[in-house]
């Protein structure tokens, strides 16, 4: 039965979502399940944290082994996803409540959703990495377009779909052909696929049609590698794959993109390291596919360096977040492709996953704050909206700022230890034009950030103008509430919380790093 | 003429390439849609013609015959299932659209952008 258990965090959100959906059949009136849905995430977190603590079944974890890796790199990523499960369903309690449509099939959604995204995270085959991210995505696509009524809502979800849909069809496709040249699914199986290991036969024939068949199934595999790259690339929203970003974040309701931008980054960022690392994470061999961080190196710098720019530009709040997700994805990419190199492999996954924990809390504590200015039928979303909002209501308003500073990177807010983390490791690594570069971007994200801040503090609105007041909701309050804690504590005591993500790579390390 | 996997694979590859071709210059969703499923069916393809050259390996306890493994195939069939999940979403997300727009050409959805 240990594989019950080491599944504990998935079966609890996918069971739960069915229990959800019964009692949303069964309700008098709609609006009820943001506590069950935000206690149901609370309980897979504690059951990640319990397998942590009392160790992980052996005999479980090697039950399930090709197809999911119950490791504490997984565990990790599962409490994350959850714990960012749990506020973006509270945050919905508050918003969905607000704007008159909490309508009860939004939280079993946000169960299955959370189910598929820490089966993502913790897949160990392409078929595993396959389901897991359609289970996340088919739901979040519908999140998306949860405003029925919006046609702004209706196209977030329409273009979010189309494109998620084909970057799965690339990365389908990528496995397809990685299957067609090793004979295997699994991580391992590619990647001791990849490895030519057969001496070359001594007969003269034989031995040209080896090479030949070689060099075929190494232009294949790259070509795999390169399709699966892509694919995981728009899932995380990476430069030039990041078109979909900025109009499903601004489309989606609110609690929708705090949702995306917390659980389906983390597990993809999650997958995306993994699959990297165990499959492609032969960097000094000759396997052919070892070029990928130097792709790697230059998408995580246009990432960031278009995220920014654009982000100067915006006039929506939404919209500028969006762009500021996609320069902080690029940042996490440094340490994903600083993680093959010698000597700084478990720094550079730990780096990532505290990055991934700290920024999941910072941004659902950003985007509650936002849809704590807005009220039903006045929205606050542009610069102009927030104009003297932090002076009318200075509680409301140092809540958005607090998370504001955070992203920008300023102690004692996790924000700074998440980027100086990554940037070390990227310096150990001997990257120091990458890190220099990841260093300028984050100065030029301050202008974006700190302009919120001087619109909220030092201008008043337009006469004549709506102002944006605060909505008295108290599940969006706790929500920010709990993340600011969380930042807080995060930033406070960051050698704790990077000690747990060091732990949770470095056993992992030795099969991960060198499969 | 012997048809061996390259030619599979060449089929493929060239069904995936007119699949992302549709689903990159056409304008209308519904193609878009169909791009996808044949990008899918591509893989579909490549999963099935790449076990049926899969070498034998020996029984899991070792004593009875050498046997095929089935992976591709098995993968197959989840591509087929959730591909018709995709399908019912997208479909409906559509119909979203199309009701608030009454157009279903992607470039009616042109309010969000900056």
């Amino acid at each position: 039965m240990n594989f019950l258990l080491v599944l504990a965090p998935i079966l609890t959100l996918a069971a739960g979502g069915v229990v959800l959906m019964m009692l949303d059949a069964f309700q008098k009136e709609d609006g009820q399940l943001a506590m069950p849905t935000a206690l149901l995430h609370f309980v897979a977190a504690a059951a990640a944290l319990a397998l942590w603590q009392r160790g992980i079944p052996a005999d479980g974890a090697a039950l399930v082994a090709p197809w999911l890796t119950v490791d504490r790199t997984g565990l990790f990523l599962a409490a994350v996803i959850s714990v960012g499960g749990a506020l973006a369903s509270l945050l919905a309690g508050g918003y969905l409540a607000e704007h008159k449509m909490d309508r009860g099939e939004y939280y079993p959604l946000v169960a299955f959703s959370s189910a598929g995204a820490i089966m993502l995270a913790q897949s160990g085959d392409t078929l595993t990495l396959f389901l897991g991210l359609e289970t996340m995505s088919l739901g979040v696509y519908a999140l998306t377009g949860f405003r029925r009524s919006s046609a702004r809502s209706a196209e977030a979800a329409l273009k979010y779909f189309l494109l998620g849909s084909f970057a799965a069809a690339l990365l389908l496709f990528g496995a397809a052909l990685l299957y067609a040249v090793t004979g295997h699914t699994d991580y391992a199986g590619i990647a001791q696929g990849l490895r030519p290991t057969a001496e070359l036969p001594s007969d003269l024939v034989a031995r040209a049609a080896e090479e030949t068949l070689r060099a075929v199934h190494t232009r294949i595999s790259i070509f795999a590698m390169v399709l699966i790259l892509v694919g995981l690339a728009f899932k995380i929203g990476a430069v030039p794959f990041h078109m979909w970003t900025p109009d499903a974040y601004e489309g989606a309701p609110t609690s929708t993109t705090a949702y995306m931008s917390v659980v389906v980054k983390a597990a993809a960022f999650g997958a995306f390291m993994r699959i990297m690392l165990t499959v492609f994470g032969d960097v000094g061999s000759a396997s052919g596919t070892a070029g990928w961080p130097a792709i790697l190196a230059w998408i995580a710098v246009l990432t960031m360096t278009v995220g920014n720019l654009m982000a100067l530009t915006q006039t929506s709040v939404k919209r500028m977040l969006a762009y500021s997700s996609i320069a902080h994805a690029g940042y996490i990419l440094l340490g994903v492709l600083t993680a093959p190199r010698d000597g700084v492999g478990v720094t550079a996954q730990a780096s990532v996953l505290f990055y991934l924990a700290g920024y999941a809390v910072t941004n659902v504590g950003v985007f509650a704050a936002l849809a704590l200015a807005g009220r039903r039928g006045a929205e606050a979303v542009s610069f102009d909206d927030l104009a003297g909002y932090a002076r009318r209501h200075p509680a409301a308003g140092f809540a958005l700022a607090f998370f504001l500073l955070s992203l920008t990177g300023i102690p004692p807010t996790v924000g700074f230890f998440a980027k100086f983390y990554v940037v070390r490791a990227t310096l150990d690594a001997g990257y120091t034009t990458l890190a220099i570069i990841a260093m300028l971007n984050s100065a030029v994200s301050a202008y974006y950030y700190l302009g919120v801040l001087v619109k909220m503090y030092m201008r008043e609105p337009s006469p004549g103008a709506a102002q944006a007041a605060p909505n008295k909701s108290f599940y969006i309050v706790f929500t920010i509430l709990v993340s600011a804690a969380l930042v807080l504590h995060m930033g406070m005591s960051p050698g704790r919380w990077l000690g747990l993500a060091t732990e949770a790579v470095t056993p992992a390390a030795a099969p991960t790093a060198a499969p | 003429m012997i048809i061996h996997l390259g030619h599979y694979m060449a089929l493929s590859c060239v069904l995936f390439s007119i699949g992302a071709a549709g689903f990159l210059f056409r304008r209308n969703v519904l193609i878009s849609l169909m791009s996808i499923e044949l990008m899918m069916n591509a893989v579909n393809l490549t999963f099935i013609a790449a076990n049926r050259w899969q070498s034998a390996v020996p029984s899991a306890d070792g004593t009875a015959a050498p046997v095929i493994p089935h992976h591709g195939h098995i993968f197959t069939f989840f591509v087929i299932a959730v591909a018709a999940a995709e399908a019912a979403v997208g479909l409906a997300i559509v119909l979203a659209f199309y009701r608030l727009r009454k157009t279903v050409r992607t470039d009616a959805a042109d309010m969000l952008r900056g």
